[in-house]
């Protein structure tokens, strides 16, 4: 039998519809190897066969799917030993079938997308409250630094006031402990019999400093002026600040060429040129 | 395996529910494929035959040996042909379009050969059994069957 003759049998068809027993299905496949026409034409006659069979698919009735798989399932499992026992094999078979993992494995690709985008919006939310954190303490930060600032500041100006202050307690001092100034005692007089001062002149700078000890408050709208007595005529040495009234400090007065005498009257605010003398407070003669 | 049953149950189903004809019966079938082709895979050998062959055999095998098995056989042959191509008839859901292949095969087979290859696709009947069933001689089966085979080959070519 020639080759030709052997296509044209019909066996091939035979063979791909399965109506051959063993020896034949092996006598088949051994011409197959043998003689590659007999093999193309096997396989054009098993395609041609497939895809009869493909045309005539049929989507399985709903829930089919999950019943058959879970009774297969169950069946592999129930009867591991049917399976021949061949460990070279076995990782084939694994791996195209695993029972598990290939749900899972179907299910993967959905999940690792939205497992990522969990991921994606929860690092939006932790960057976002990180921003936030930050921000409140960037502007707690700025405050500070406003308060620090402005503290600095008033502690300057403070220390500015205390170094005037001290600069100008020093010159008191200097002028107290000076030689050169006399001190003329300041008594009451019958109008103001506790009132007590003092007047610091020095004849060489002509400089004149008031020490008031104690005196009445001045009535409002008037203010205790100094004169000094030259020749027996009242010479205007400035009026008194109220803070040199209530014996906080010296005050420095207009300086005087020359005085015997020193007088304090009541006078209308801003000094009047000439003394009143009903209001004269107290009086000291050097 | 739930890969594998996407890819391949509609045509398995297909082709078994064309063999046993009910619902409940092609569906134990799919399933006791489904575990034999897990047992057995270690005999596939890809140099044989592509993976669908070897898979649709299995599954056309097992249907077969049930209607074998069962009354089916004795009932089958029994019925009148025409009775049965009826049955087959009344078993195709309406248009679907994965049935468009089929349609144009349909059409391509002459109603001989048409007869021929579902009796011996999907009826489980051997050639001698068709030439018995028809009042044919053998040789003019085969020829048929050969033929209606090639009108598939070049129409998938």
């Amino acid at each position: 039998m020639n080759i030709q003759e052997y296509i044209e049998s019909g066996i091939l068809e035979q063979y791909a519809l399965g109506e051959l027993d063993d020896a034949q299905r092996a006598q088949v496949e051994r011409m197959a190897t043998e003689h590659p026409e007999v093999q193309a034409e096997l396989e054009d006659v098993q395609r041609a066969l497939n895809a009869y069979g493909e045309a005539h698919a049929l989507t399985p009735p709903p829930g089919m799917k999950e019943r058959v798989l879970a009774n297969w399932q169950a069946a592999i499992q129930s009867e591991p030993g049917q399976a021949p026992a061949a460990p070279a094999t076995e990782p084939v078979v694994r791996q195209l079938t695993p029972p598990r993992s290939e749900p899972a494995a179907a299910e993967i690709a959905p999940s690792r997308v939205s497992w990522s985008m969990a991921a994606a919006v929860a690092l939006l939310l932790l960057s976002a409250a990180a921003n936030l954190v930050f921000y409140n303490k960037w502007k707690q930060a700025e405050n500070d630094l406003a308060v620090a600032q402005n503290q600095q500041a008033s502690l300057a100006s403070t220390m500015q006031a205390v170094n005037k202050n001290l600069t100008y307690r020093n010159q008191e001092l200097a002028v107290l402990r000076s030689e050169q100034f006399k001190t003329v005692a300041l008594l009451g007089t019958p109008a103001a019999p506790d009132a007590r001062a003092r007047v610091l002149y020095n004849p060489t700078t002509k400089a004149v400093y008031l020490d008031v000890r104690k005196l009445p408050a001045p009535p409002s709208g008037k203010q205790y002026q100094l004169w000094a007595l030259d020749q027996g005529k009242p010479v205007d040495a400035g009026t008194l600040a109220a803070a040199t009234v209530a014996g906080d400090s010296l005050q420095q007065m207009k300086d005087i060429a020359s005085a015997q005498a020193f007088a304090m009257t009541v006078e209308n605010e801003g000094g009047s040129p000439t003394p009143t003398l009903s209001t004269m407070t107290v009086l000291g003669k050097m | 395996m739930t890969l594998f049953y996407e890819k391949y149950s509609a045509a398995l189903y297909g082709v078994i529910f064309r063999i046993v004809k009910k619902e409940e019966v092609a569906e134990d079938v799919l399933q006791e494929s489904l575990v034999k082709i897990w047992h057995s895979f270690q005999s596939y050998d890809a140099s044989k035959g592509r993976l669908f062959t070897w898979v649709l055999n299995i599954s056309r095998n097992l249907a077969i040996d049930k209607i074998r098995s069962r009354q089916y056989r004795v009932n089958s042959r029994t019925q009148p042909i025409e009775e049965s191509a009826a049955l087959r008839q009344a078993a195709e859901p309406s248009f679907r379009p994965e049935h468009i292949g089929l349609q144009e095969m349909t059409r391509q087979l002459n109603p001989e050969q048409k007869q021929i290859i579902d009796l011996l696709y999907f009826g489980g009947f051997t050639q001698s059994e068709v030439a018995e069933e028809l009042n044919l001689p053998l040789g003019t089966v085969k020829t048929r069957a050969r033929a209606a085979i090639k009108v598939l080959a070049k129409l998938i070519r």
